[in-house]
C-alpha cells in the first residue's frame, strides 16, 4: 500500500490561527511565505501537536502541560474548540484532533487503522525546524547513536544486548561468590569423618553404606538411596533421643558455621573490591563535585536545545556567546559527567550485590539462633560468639549506606573485617561436642551406626545438589556469553551495513548542496570504547584530502546546518513508512543564495515522490523558490496576521509575470516599475548564476540583495568575454543599461523621476527580450544555458535541452 | 535504501532464528529464551526467574533421585 500524503489541513484556534485557516493540497507540495510574526510556525505547531501531543519548543516548566498550555489561540471563547483536520489520501486516516479551555484533547477517528497509523507516526521524522537542524550534529557520540538506534529501532537490539550481557555478568558473579569449591569440600570433610573416606560417585556411596551397615547383620542390599532410607529406618532407636538432638545440634552449629566461614570469605573479597572503587572514585574530589553538576549541565543543555535563550548569549551567567558552541560545550560535558555516572552506577550495583549477601547471611544466622539448645546455659558462649559475627554483618552493612558524598568515608577493608578465629574455633568446638557425644553410644550400634550413616547422606546428597548447582550455573553462564558474543557480532554486522548506507545518502544531498568544495566522504563511523564496547557513533569527512572529525571543528555554520538538513532528509528516504510527506520550517535562514537554489533544486529533483511542506519567512528565497516550485506544480501561498483573523492567506500570489502583464492591460503603472524590477533581478540572478558571472563577495543575506545594474553589468562583463563572437552580439543589456533611471534599485524610490506607461512598456519588452535570449521555453526544458551543460566537443553553453546555445569559452 | 536496511526486530529475529546453531549453547537456558521471546516476556524478571526455574528443577531431580 503506498505511503500518505496530506489532501488537505483545516486548523481553527491553534496558536496564531484564530479563524479557520484551509489549506487544500490534494496531495501536492506546498510553499509557505510568511513574514516573522504572521503566524508561519502556528501551522507547524499544530501538526507536531498532531502528531506528538505536544510541542517540544513550548515544553517548560512556564508553559507547562507538554506545551498545551499555550496552544489555543488566546482570543478564544472559553466555549470554542481549537483544532485541526487533516485529511489524508488515504480516507481511512481522516482525523480531526482538537482540544478544550481544559485542555482535554479528542481524536475524532478511533479506527484501528488510524490508531495504528498514528503510533507508527510517531517515530518518523517528519518536521524540521531550524533550531533543530544541527542538534544531531553536535549531538555527543554517545546521543548520536541513541538517536539513530531509536530510529531504526536498534534500542531493542541495545536492550537485548543489555539483557544477555547483564544475566551472563550476574550468573558468573553468583558462580564466584557461590563458593561451591569450599562448600563441597565441606561436604567431603563431614563424608570422610562419617564413613572414613572421600565419595565421589553415588554408586561409591552405596558401596561404603552397605560397608557401615554390615555389623549389624541386615540382609540388605544398597544399590539406591531408597536402599540407604529403608536400612535406616529399619535401625531407627527411640533410646538416647537426648544425645542424639545433641550431636545434631552441634553439627547444625558446624556446618552453618563452616558455610558460614565460606561466605564471610566471599563478603571479604567483595567489600575489598567495593572499598577499593570507592575510594577511586571519591578520590577525585573534583570528578564528585562535577558529578553533581549533572542534573544542571543537562537542564541547561534542554534550555538551548529547545530555543527558549534566542539571543546568543548563556542563560547562567549572561555573558554572550555562541549557542551552537555553548551546547557543543554543554554537550561535551554532560557526556563525560555521564562517564563518572556510569562509574557510579557500577559502583551502586557491587554495594547491591553485597548488600543482598550480608542480608542473607544475616537470616541464616537469625535462623540458627532459634535453635532451643543455643538457650540452655552450657552453650551460652556459643550464642554470644554467634551474635557477635550476625552484628559485624550488620555492622558492614550500616557501613554500606554511606555513599561518595558521605562526609565520613567508607572504612578500611581491616576495620570491618570479621575475625574468622572464631568462627573456626566454635566449630572445632562444636565438632568435638559432636564426636565426643557420637563416642558417646558408640556401644549401641545400632543408634550410632544410624546417627553416622544419616549424616553422611545428607552431605552427600548436599555435595551432589552443589556440584549440579554449579555445573548448571557455568553451562548458563557459557550459554550467554556464546550469545553475547554472537549476537554482539551481528548487530554490529547490521549496524555497520546501514551507517554505509545512511552515510552515502547524507553525502549525495551535501555534495548537491556543495558541489566543488574540500569536503567529501562524509561518514558515520562507531566508535568502541576501552572494553571493545560499541559506545557512540561520529562524524567523519575528508576535507582538504586528510581525514577530519568532528564537523564543528571546520565548518561553518551554514556547512553544519547543510550537514543536518542532509541528515534530516536522508532520514525521511530511510525511515518513514508510512508517511510521504514532511514539513521543513524555515530551515535555510543561514544558508546563501547558492545554496539556496541548490537546496530548492534538490527538494524538487531528489524528493519529487514527496509531498513537501516548505514555510519560510525569507522573501528572497520564497523567490527563487516559487519559481521553481511552480514548474513543479506546487501550491504556493503567501501568510499575513492580522489581529481580528490572526493568521489567514493572503490573497493568493499571481505569477508576478501575469501581474506585470494585468497593469499594463489596465494602464496602471502604480508600482508596475518595481514589479518589473523584481521580477528582473530574479531572472538576472539565475542568469548570472547559470553563467557563473562573478559578483563582489557578500555575506549571507545581503548576497540576495544584488541590484538590477550590478547583475546587468556582471552578466555583460561575463559575456563579452567568454562570448565575443556570439552571445555578446546577440544580447540587449546595452539599450536595459542606457536607461538608468529605469534601472532604478530598490532603496531610491524617492527619486523625482516619474515614470510613464510608454517608457515602462520599452522596458519590459527589454527585458523580456534579454530573459529569451537566455532562457529556453521548450515545454520539456524550460531552463537557463548553463556552464553545467556546457559542450565540450564544440564549445557552447546550452540549455538543457540543446534548443538554446552559444559559443562559450572555457 | 530502506528495503536494504535490518530494523532492529530484523535483527533480533535473525539471532533467535539461527540461536541453535550457536556452539556451546546449552539447549535447556537456549529453549527458555526462545519462548521467553516467541511469548514477548524476554525481560531481566522473567530471565532470571526461568534460570533459576532450570537451577531449582535440577535440584528437584535429585531429591526424587533420592526417595
Amino acid at each position: 500500500m503506498s505511503k500518505n500524503k496530506i489532501k488537505s489541513i483545516n486548523i481553527t484556534g491553534i496558536r496564531g490561527v484564530r479563524e479557520g485557516l484551509n489549506l487544500s493540497l490534494d496531495k501536492k507540495s506546498l510553499l509557505i511565505y510568511g513574514d516573522n510574526g504572521t503566524g508561519k510556525s502556528s501551522i507547524t505547531d499544530a501538526l507536531e501537536w498532531f502528531y506528538k501531543d505536544s510541542i517540544e519548543h513550548l515544553t517548560g516548566e512556564e508553559v507547562g502541560g507538554k506545551g498545551k498550555n499555550a496552544l489555543r489561540n488566546v482570543f478564544l471563547n472559553p466555549s470554542d474548540e481549537a483544532k485541526i483536520e487533516i485529511q489524508y489520501s488515504n480516507r481511512l486516516l481522516d482525523n480531526e484532533k482538537s482540544i478544550n479551555n481544559l485542555f482535554k484533547t479528542f481524536n475524532s477517528n478511533s479506527s484501528k487503522e488510524f490508531a495504528s497509523y498514528f503510533s507508527q507516526s510517531q517515530s518518523e521524522n517528519l518536521i524540521l525546524r531550524y533550531r533543530d537542524l544541527v542538534q544531531f550534529i553536535i549531538a555527543t557520540k554517545g546521543d548520536k547513536l541513541k538517536h539513530l538506534q531509536n530510529i531504526i529501532g536498534f534500542s531493542q537490539v541495545q536492550e537485548l544486548r543489555s539483557l544477555l550481557k547483564l544475566v551472563g555478568g550476574r550468573i558468573a558473579r553468583v558462580i564466584k561468590a557461590g563458593g561451591f569449591s569450599n562448600k563441597r569440600s565441606a561436604q567431603q570433610a563431614i563424608l570422610l569423618e562419617s564413613l572414613g573416606q572421600n565419595i565421589t560417585s553415588s554408586k561409591q556411596f552405596f558401596e561404603t553404606a552397605l560397608k557401615v551397615i554390615a555389623p549389624l547383620k541386615l540382609e540388605k542390599d544398597i544399590k539406591s538411596f531408597k536402599d540407604v532410607k529403608t536400612a535406616l529406618k529399619s535401625i531407627e532407636t527411640k533410646e538416647d533421643t537426648i544425645v542424639v538432638e545433641q550431636i545434631a545440634f552441634h553439627n547444625k552449629i558446624a556446618d552453618t558455621l563452616t558455610d558460614l566461614e565460606i561466605e564471610i570469605s566471599n563478603i571479604h573479597s567483595l567489600y575489598n573490591d567495593y572499598y577499593k572503587s570507592f575510594i577511586a572514585l571519591r578520590k577525585d574530589a573534583d570528578k564528585i563535585s562535577k558529578l553533581q553538576l549533572l542534573a544542571l549541565l543537562s537542564e541547561g543543555l534542554k534550555v538551548i536545545k529547545m530555543d527558549i535563550v534566542k539571543d546568543n548569549f548563556c542563560p547562567l551567567c549572561q555573558q554572550e556567546k555562541d549557542k551552537l558552541k555553548l551546547a557543543q560545550e554543554l554537550n561535551q560535558r554532560v557526556e563525560d559527567l555521564k562517564e563518572i555516572k556510569a562509574e557510579q552506577d557500577k559502583l551502586n550495583e557491587e554495594c547491591e550485590e553485597l548488600t543482598k549477601l550480608l542480608r542473607n547471611n544475616y537470616t541464616v544466622i537469625s535462623g540458627l539462633l532459634k535453635e532451643k539448645h543455643l538457650a540452655e546455659k552450657e552453650n551460652e558462649a556459643t550464642k554470644k560468639t554467634i551474635e557477635q559475627i550476625q552484628n559485624s554483618i550488620k555492622v558492614i552493612g550500616e557501613d554500606l549506606k554511606k555513599d561518595i558524598f558521605s562526609t565520613e568515608p567508607l572504612r578500611e577493608f581491616s576495620l570491618i573485617k570479621i575475625d574468622d578465629k572464631e568462627i573456626k574455633g566454635l566449630i572445632s568446638i562444636s565438632r568435638v561436642k559432636s564426636k565426643t557425644l557420637s563416642d558417646s553410644i558408640k556401644e549401641n550400634k545400632k543408634l550410632h551406626i544410624h546417627t553416622k550413616l544419616s549424616r553422611a547422606l545428607d552431605a552427600y546428597v548436599a555435595h551432589k545438589k552443589l556440584e549440579r548447582e554449579e555445573e548448571i550455573l557455568t553451562k548458563q553462564q557459557v550459554t550467554f556469553e556464546a550469545l553475547y558474543t554472537d549476537f554482539i557480532k551481528k548487530q554490529e554486522e547490521s549496524l555497520e551495513g546501514f551507517l554505509t548506507m545512511f552515510s552515502d545518502e547524507i553525502n549525495s544531498f551535501y555534495t548537491e548542496m556543495n558541489p566543488n568544495e574540500k569536503i567529501e566522504d562524509i561518514k558515520l563511523v562507531p566508535i568502541k570504547d576501552k572494553n571493545d564496547e560499541l559506545s557512540g557513533i561520529t562524524i567523519e569527512y575528508t576535507f582538504y584530502n586528510e581525514r577530519q572529525t568532528p564537523p564543528v571543528a571546520l565548518l561553518s555554520e551554514s556547512h553544519i546546518n547543510c550537514l543536518g538538513l542532509s541528515f534530516f532528509l536522508a532520514s525521511v528516504k530511510a525511515f518513514n513508512k508510512e508517511n510521504d510527506f514532511f514539513v521543513l520550517d524555515d530551515v535555510i535562514s543561514s544558508f546563501d543564495s547558492t545554496h539556496r537554489t541548490r537546496f530548492i533544486r534538490l527538494l524538487i529533483n531528489k524528493f519529487s515522490d514527496f509531498q513537501i511542506i516548505l514555510l519560510t519567512h525569507e522573501k528572497d528565497f520564497f523567490d527563487i523558490a516559487s519559481s521553481e516550485a511552480k514548474k513543479n506544480n506546487w501550491v504556493i501561498k503567501s501568510l499575513s496576521w492580522t489581529a481580528e483573523k490572526g493568521t489567514s492567506f493572503e490573497t493568493p500570489l499571481v505569477d508576478l509575470r501575469t501581474k506585470i502583464e494585468g497593469k499594463f492591460k489596465a494602464k496602471n503603472i502604480d508600482g508596475l516599475g518595481n514589479d518589473i524590477r523584481r521580477y528582473a533581478e530574479r531572472q538576472l540572478k539565475q542568469i548570472a548564476f547559470n553563467i557563473e558571472a562573478g559578483l563582489a563577495f557578500r555575506f549571507n543575506d545581503r548576497n540576495e540583495e544584488r541590484m538590477m545594474n550590478e547583475l546587468l553589468s556582471s552578466i555583460q562583463s561575463r559575456v563579452n568575454k567568454q562570448s565575443p563572437a556570439d552571445l555578446k552580439t546577440k544580447n540587449n543589456i546595452d539599450s536595459i543599461l542606457a536607461s538608468p533611471i529605469l534601472i532604478g534599485n530598490k532603496t531610491s524610490h524617492d527619486n523625482s523621476f516619474k515614470e510613464n506607461i510608454n517608457d515602462l512598456e520599452v522596458f519590459w519588452e527589454d527585458v523580456k527580450k534579454l530573459i529569451k535570449t537566455f532562457y529556453c521555453s521548450e515545454e520539456k526544458c524550460k531552463s537557463f544555458v548553463a556552464l553545467k551543460n556546457f559542450d565540450n566537443v564544440n564549445s557552447k553553453i546550452r540549455c538543457n535541452c540543446g534548443s538554446v546555445k552559444y559559443d562559450w569559452k572555457k | 535504501m530502506d528495503d536494504n536496511i535490518k530494523s532492529g526486530k530484523d535483527v533480533i529475529d535473525d539471532f533467535f532464528a539461527e540461536i541453535y546453531n550457536i556452539p556451546n549453547a546449552d539447549k535447556k537456558t537456549v529453549d527458555a529464551l526462545v519462548e521467553l521471546y516467541s511469548q514477548g516476556k524476554l525481560s531481566d524478571k522473567n530471565v532470571q526467574n526461568t534460570l533459576d526455574e532450570i537451577v531449582q528443577k535440577e535440584l528437584k531431580q535429585i531429591d526424587k533421585e533420592d526417595e
